[in-house]
């Protein structure tokens, strides 16, 4: 709510929906009843209702798939984002590989900006990483990753990362902040060089693979769903044709009754018999990344070291130096970002900054250097602020060190940061949306055409009603309230039909893959252990209503048809 | 049986119909008066333009040339919206056809002009005595039984009575009748056309009937014969 309320749009929005809300009241309380009436009858009386309802479901189709595509596709943006920001921190100080020199006096610079909680330097630089199982008798992978250095007590402060590892998954003792680069001894192999600790993504050190956990409570829902769905649907036309059939008797209607609550009773049969009462029990799938790598286990990583400058460091023979180095797994990553957990090797600062030819020479005057600083900031919304002040920080450090060629760094938030992952899951979001959307036109041209074939068929009504005194503009009006009423009922059926799929969507996909044999969401794919979805209300919202102003304006067709029609014309030539 | 004051005239009346590109003149400069309380007939053979002279004087349509003074208003100088507000409250209209919603029942038929001159918000206020009103005229009708009917599940003469109850509900000046009888069988058409006399006599009601059938026009206080669109006598 607090990110809606943050939206400049809000409360305008509020009151021109409420404004709306009040037109369209006052529009129905001061409409003569006759056109509440007679649109009811048309929409409603006897089994020829089916007709308006059948017309309703182009509406519901569509209201269904934009609600429901529309919250899986924002569930997969909103959980990208909420993992991508989990592993960085609010603010990013970056210089690159060429570094940045006098990272800490800096770091605490930012630390005296209003907002900032926290500054911590960061070494960030490309290693090939060589990972060999020492239990079993594998081939070594090779692999592209990211080394990062920290320090461990001050990056416990940035995101999630604590909440991200392996042992703080584990049920154990807390392990203080300081030491989680700690090797414990129990990790220590006698005999054996003692190496820096690292901590490595799951799928660095393992491979993604999909497992089956078996799960309760879930059997039959999707089945369960479906026929209660159904029944619903049958019961409530089966109620409209019999409450019509009680007034009027109608041959037609009575066989069209009974065959549809026969239908009503079959579906309610079929949600008793294929949904058990008692919890079953299923194969649920579920990634899980198999180790190839164990705690105590070494990975190597090499890479070469980038001078201040820009270029590489060379052996005297004009070779690009390789620096190696041996680490000590202790513990693994797991965000469920898939970039961060396949790429990332978290080891400590100085290692890194060693590795990566930045640790300077004070005997040459040459300064240490970091890739980046991470920030940790109050408020949230006050990122963009900090973000401009840290950037007259860095403006003012570099005035007062004028001899010192500081870099030029770039200041981002952590979503600028990540603005190409979001962007790709926005665009492909919205480009969905908008393919779906265009069924809308289909269904508006449907509108215009039934409630013009309406107008032309009800035009001895209209004739009738204009003769006893109704005007042209009520009379086309009534036309107006039939397609909006078509709309409602269209976005309601729409509405409850998506918002029971997302309710128990999981169960309808395990049931769906039980069914067909076929793995709708791969796991592995999306390296999500569930189908995301968020569903604002305000999309419920902003759906509905353009499906109710669509069919309006679509049944002006047949509106404007029955208010220009004389009332001589059709009373005349009967 | 009627006062001598004019309750609706009309003045010159022309009516022409285009046929594609020609013009076709189904009105003649039509000069007519009914007195309040008077039943008028208006009798001539098929085609001769008594339901157009009808349509006209009902306010239904407009002349292309001539003025309709209805209770010294002349109609087609005011707002369209005074002549629906005339239609709804002060004019009556019954049908050869009948005219009956076929998706409303008897009741609602006849509730009809209460129910486009009454809001939403205001009707659960006027709706008990809108009811008490139609189902009064529907029982002075003999149709106190059928109220819940649809128009589909009675008989024509019944039909035809519902229109007149749906003509007579809001108390008009003046009733409109073309062909009342022109689709039942005798014995019903007599009926029906008993059942105008006595409303004419009872409630001081003017009516304007037309109707190709002499006999029908016996029951009239005056007749006047129209033929190819012009008024030939006063009878």
């Amino acid at each position: 709510m607090g990110e809606h309320l943050a939206w400049p749009w809000f409360w305008p929005a509020v009151a021109a929906g409420g404004a709306a809300v009040v037109a369209l009241a006052a529009l129905v309380l001061l409409a003569p009843v006759y056109k509440h009436i007679v649109c009811l009858k048309y929409l409603f009386g006897g089994w020829k209702a089916v007709v308006p309802i059948v017309s309703a479901l182009p509406a519901a189709l569509g209201v269904f798939l934009l609600i429901l595509v529309f919250a899986i596709m924002d569930g997969f943006v909103m959980e990208t984002r909420e993992m991508t920001r989990g592993t960085l921190s609010d603010i990013i100080v970056d210089a690159h590989l060429g570094g940045l020199p006098y990272y800490d006096d800096f770091a605490e610079r930012i630390e005296q900006i209003e907002g900032v909680e926290a500054a911590t330097p960061v070494i960030q630089t490309y290693v090939i990483a060589r990972i060999k199982s020492s239990g079993e008798r594998l081939k070594p992978i090779v692999r592209p990753c990211v080394l990062i250095g920290i320090r461990p007590a001050e990056k416990a402060k940035m995101g999630r990362f604590i909440e991200y590892l392996g042992r703080s998954r584990e049920a154990g003792p807390a392990i203080p902040a300081e030491h989680l680069l700690d090797v414990p001894p129990e990790l220590r192999a006698p005999g054996r060089p003692q190496r820096p600790g690292a901590i490595a993504g799951t799928a660095v050190v393992g491979v993604p693979v999909t497992d089956y956990v078996m799960e309760t409570v879930q059997a039959g829902a999707g089945r369960r769903v479906l026929a209660w769905f159904l029944a619903a649907v049958m019961t409530v036309v089966a109620l409209f044709v019999w409450r019509a059939q009680v007034h009027r008797p109608d041959r037609k209607g009575w066989v069209l009754a009974t065959v549809l609550c026969a239908l009503s009773a079959a579906a309610l049969v079929a949600a008793a018999v294929f949904a058990p009462v008692h919890p079953g029990r299923v194969l649920r799938p579920e990634v899980v990344d198999y180790p190839i790598l164990a705690r105590g286990d070494d990975l190597v990583v090499s890479t070469i070291p980038v001078r201040p400058q820009g270029g590489l460091e060379m052996d005297p023979g004009g070779v690009p130096r390789v620096s190696s180095r041996a680490l000590t797994l202790v513990d693994t990553f797991k965000s469920n970002y898939w970039e961060a957990d396949s790429t990332h090797v978290y080891a400590d600062f100085g290692v890194v900054q060693q590795m990566a030819g930045m640790e300077g020479d004070a005997g040459r005057g040459v300064p240490a250097r970091a890739t980046q600083i991470q920030v940790k900031i109050r408020d949230p919304a006050q990122a963009q602020t900090i973000v401009g002040r840290i950037g007259e920080a860095w403006e003012a450090f570099q005035a007062e060190r004028p001899d010192a060629d500081l870099p030029t760094v770039s200041v981002n938030t952590w979503e600028t940061q990540q603005q190409m992952i979001l962007t790709i899951a926005k665009v492909q979001r919205n480009i969905t949306t908008l393919m779906l959307g265009l069924m809308f036109v289909g269904f508006a041209v449907l509108i215009a055409l039934i409630s013009y074939v309406m107008a032309y068929i009800k035009s001895r009504d209209v004739g009738i009603l204009k003769a006893v005194g109704a005007s042209d503009a009520g009379v086309g009006s009534l036309f107006l309230g039939y397609g909006f009423l078509i709309g409602l009922v269209g976005t309601a059926l729409g509405m409850v039909g998506a918002l029971l799929m997302l309710h128990y969507l999981d169960a309808i996909e395990i049931w769906v893959n039980e069914a067909l044999g076929v793995d709708v969401f791969p796991r592995t794919m999306y390296y999500f252990d569930h189908i995301p979805r968020h569903l604002s209300p305000w999309w419920c919202v902003a759906v509905g209503g353009a499906v109710l102003v669509l069919a309006t304006l679509a049944s002006m067709v047949g509106g404007l048809l029955a208010a220009i029609r004389q009332p001589v014309e059709t009373l005349r030539y009967e | 049986m009627s006062s001598q004051e004019t309750i609706l005239r009309g003045e010159g009346l022309v009516k022409d119909y285009r046929m594609g590109p020609a013009r076709l003149r189904v009105l003649h400069r039509v000069d007519l008066a009914v007195r309040r309380g008077e039943f008028l007939c208006i009798l001539g053979p098929s085609g001769s333009g008594k339901s157009t002279l009808l349509h006209l004087l009902g306010l239904l349509d407009r002349p292309t040339a001539g003025r309709v003074f209805f209770e010294g208003e002349d109609a087609f100088a005011r707002a369209k919206r005074w002549r629906d507000r005339m239609r709804n409250e002060a004019i009556g209209f019954v049908f050869q056809l009948y005219y009956l919603m076929p998706d409303l029942s008897v009741l609602e038929n006849v509730l009809l002009p209460a129910m486009i001159r009454t809001s939403l918000a205001a009707w659960p206020f006027t709706r008990s005595a809108e009811r008490a009103r139609a189902l009064e005229v529907l029982n002075d009708m003999g149709l106190g039984h059928r109220v819940r009917h649809l128009p589909r599940e009675l008989s024509g003469g019944e039909r035809q009575r519902v229109a007149i109850a749906r003509a007579l509900v809001h108390r008009p000046r003046v009733l409109f009748a073309d062909e009342p009888t022109g689709n039942l069988d005798s014995a019903t058409g007599e009926d029906i056309l008993r059942l105008l006399v006595r409303l004419n006599r009872e409630t001081q009601l003017s009516i304007v009937m037309v109707t190709h059938d002499d006999r029908l026009a016996r029951q009239a206080d005056r007749v006047l014969h129209l033929r190819d669109g012009k008024l030939l006598q006063h009878a």
